[in-house]
């Protein structure tokens, strides 16, 4: 993308997963308003969350097509066994990993340098009521009570329900883990829940999922990983770029469908129930108001360029990393403020 | 008898003939064999500097140019900061980290590589029967393409499912599966950034083999036969006679294996991303993520350029000593 933008020239559309660059490059790219408003027209407009990834200075630079949410998946064959509660709350979570770890099934979530350890524990974090800047994106909110209780929280998660595996983990790795049949519970894509489908049916037969799970004030928050599309300003055909990603925007039930409901919707209209693969399959029914609780990083705030230096140098997992290793609550609140502050500041400053 | 020109008067026709003779000296050097000489030499030299200049010294210049710069990826239009992107990395302690873990693998890659590339090189210059097919195998982790290789060792070094583990495991040397001492080599501070390097040196100690390998097939054999019957043990034939010879051969290696391993991006950021909280973080993935993923060029190449500082003595003193060898 950055040699595109210097050269002046490439593709007409250009396509951002995860890292959404639409803040950084958004004076070189066409104002898509007028697209995001017809489809909101036609389908009940966007959801929540959705305006925090591509408007700047109330214009759309990119459209949001599709994201990822991340459920909890855990194995209710052995939950019934040990007469555990399922995992609908963070607290009910650490209890099933303290009580199935010994009995051979920890769980696992990254804490690593991957985008699931960005994505994940901030999930949990945020549940906490922690959060990650202000609503504007001009500072950053991380110094916080909320921050140090959840600190606490992930130590004891880790040590009491983890292995030291999840210091080496990649995106795949939890995927492999609850297919193996090793782990008791995972917070992940429903990529895992459909790899277990396939690679093993018979711990797939007992794999149940659950949206998400609730912080101590019953709060829940899914972080998702989103997926836009922009057009650049070079581009000799925006107005057929235009129509194309209003096309693709349009087909998201058949991009369900195809993605066995992987793909979830921006367009509240798309939600109507039953959703393609979701509505039909039991398990994965509970998925279907995922919408109410999603949001993307930089939360509250929009996914500004210092939110996304912050995500790409990996300060927040690595802040739950150093608790988990045993470094000091306050020292590791030191580094990961003094980091994200920096940051901020940098960015203000430019 | 001709009169002398009076003073201040001026005689044109005989500063005419000193510029027509000195036109006519300078047309008649470049008809010399010495000017045709240095013309066709400089003329043969030039592709190499343009490529040079051109791809190198260009990029150079303009990373410069960021690092001085408060330049991102979507603004085209930068504002000089001085040396502020440098303070900024200063203050950063990921910074530290990344530096520390640099100077380990670099000197650590290349003390290893060194090592083992001269053990293989001494075992390929011994004739044994197959010595072609082993010299062109030994080869193979060099020219595999790099995602390919090294997606092989993130498998064997997975948590779960690491053959290496398995085989250990098996052989009653480690614990099952799930044990204290089952070794996590990509999550374990130590043992990840040891992990890190050796698939450097497992991929970089076949070239260096081979560079040995063709400096020493340069050494006459009658010069290491004559030390022998004079009872040069092996190790001061090594070090007196196979070192000495092909020590220009070992610094321009060296140089390119120093550069190869201080830039390597691909193995640490497809093995681990700079992960565990750092700690396999170098330079390279530092700046990649600051500069590129997270769009800040200027900081980014900031981070870069202190490789800079790192590369130059190193090559400085590598090419002053073989300079001096060849006099």
């Amino acid at each position: 993308m950055a040699a595109e933008f210097a050269a002046g020239a490439g593709h007409d559309i250009i396509y951002n997963g995860s890292s959404i660059l639409t803040r950084l490059y958004y004076k070189n790219l066409v104002d898509l308003t007028d697209v995001a408003d017809a489809a909101a027209k036609k389908y009940g407009g966007w959801i929540p969350a959705a305006k925090s990834l591509v408007e700047v200075e109330g214009r759309w630079y990119g459209l949001p097509i599709f994201y990822i949410l991340a459920p909890m998946l855990y194995r209710k064959d052995l939950f019934d066994a040990n007469n555990l509660k399922y995992p609908d709350t963070w607290e009910l979570a650490r209890v099933a990993a303290r009580t199935l770890k010994p009995k051979g099934h920890p769980t696992g979530i990254a804490l690593s340098q991957c985008n699931d350890a960005n994505l994940f524990w901030r999930s949990m974090f945020w549940s906490f009521g922690g959060t990650e800047a202000t609503p504007s994106g001009d500072a950053p909110t991380i110094d916080s009570k909320e921050l140090r209780e959840f600190l606490k929280f992930a130590k004891a998660i880790f040590e009491e329900g983890m292995t030291p595996e999840v210091f080496s983990w990649d995106d795949a790795s939890d995927n492999r883990f609850l297919a193996s049949g090793v782990g008791s519970w995972i917070h992940d894509a429903i990529s895992a829940f459909l790899t277990t489908k396939d690679t093993n049916p018979k711990v797939f037969e007992h794999t149940y999922v659950l949206d998400e799970a609730a912080g101590p004030g019953g709060l829940k928050l899914n972080v998702g990983e989103p997926n836009v599309w922009a057009i650049w300003k070079f581009s000799k055909n925006a107005a057929a770029a235009k129509d194309f990603i209003m096309a693709i925007s349009e087909s998201q039930k058949e991009a369900m469908t195809a993605s066995r409901g992987y793909n979830m919707p921006f367009l509240r209209d798309q939600y109507k129930k039953p959703m393609p693969m979701l509505g039909n399959d039991s398990k994965l029914a509970a998925l279907q108001e995922q919408d109410k609780i999603t949001a993307f990083f930089g939360h509250p705030g929009p996914m500004s360029p210092a939110a996304q230096e912050v995500l790409t140098t990996f300060i927040i997992p690595d802040m739950f990393t150093k608790v988990a290793r045993g470094t000091d609550i306050e020292e590791t609140m030191k580094w990961g403020v003094g980091e994200i502050r920096r940051i901020y500041t940098k960015h203000k400053a430019a | 008898m001709s009169e002398l020109p009076a003073a201040g008067s001026r005689r044109p026709e005989a500063s005419l003939s000193v510029a027509v003779g000195a036109r006519v000296g300078v047309a008649s050097w470049w008809r010399t064999p010495t000017a045709r000489r240095y013309l066709f030499g400089y003329s043969l030299l030039t592709p190499a500097v343009l490529y040079v200049g051109l791809l190198v010294g260009m990029p150079f210049l303009f990373s410069l140019y960021l690092a001085l710069s408060d330049a991102t990826v979507g603004e085209p239009i930068a504002r000089f900061v001085g040396i502020e992107n440098f303070i900024s990395a200063l203050e950063n302690a990921t910074f530290y980290t990344a530096l520390r873990n640099t100077l380990v693998f670099t000197l650590g890659a290349g003390i290893l590589k060194g090592l083992l590339g001269t053990s293989l090189a001494f075992l390929l210059v011994q004739p044994f029967k197959g010595r072609r097919v082993v010299r062109a195998l030994i080869v193979i982790p060099f020219t595999l393409p790099i995602a390919v290789s090294v997606l092989g060792w993130k498998w064997m070094f997975d948590s779960q499912f690491s053959v290496v583990n398995w085989a250990l495991s098996n052989l009653g040397l480690i614990g099952g599966y799930g044990s204290a001492d089952w070794p996590v080599w990509l999550g374990q501070p130590g043992l990840a950034l040891f992990s890190v390097m050796f698939v450097n040196v497992w991929r970089g100690f076949p070239f260096s083999a081979i560079v040995l390998l063709a400096g020493m097939t340069s050494v006459a054999p009658e010069i290491l036969e004559a030390a022998k019957v004079d009872g040069a043990s092996f190790m001061q034939r090594f070090r007196k006679i196979i070192v000495p010879m092909i020590a220009p051969i070992l610094f321009v290696g060296s140089a390119f294996d120093t550069v190869f391993t201080l830039s390597d991006l691909s193995i640490v950021y497809l093995l681990t991303n700079g992960g565990p909280d750092g700690a396999t973080e170098i330079l390279p993935t530092l700046a990649y993520n600051t500069g590129i993923r997270a769009g800040a060029l200027g900081r980014g190449a900031a981070i870069s350029l202190f490789l800079f500082p790192l590369l130059l003595p190193a090559i400085i003193i590598l090419l002053r000593t073989l300079r001096r060898r060849q006099y």
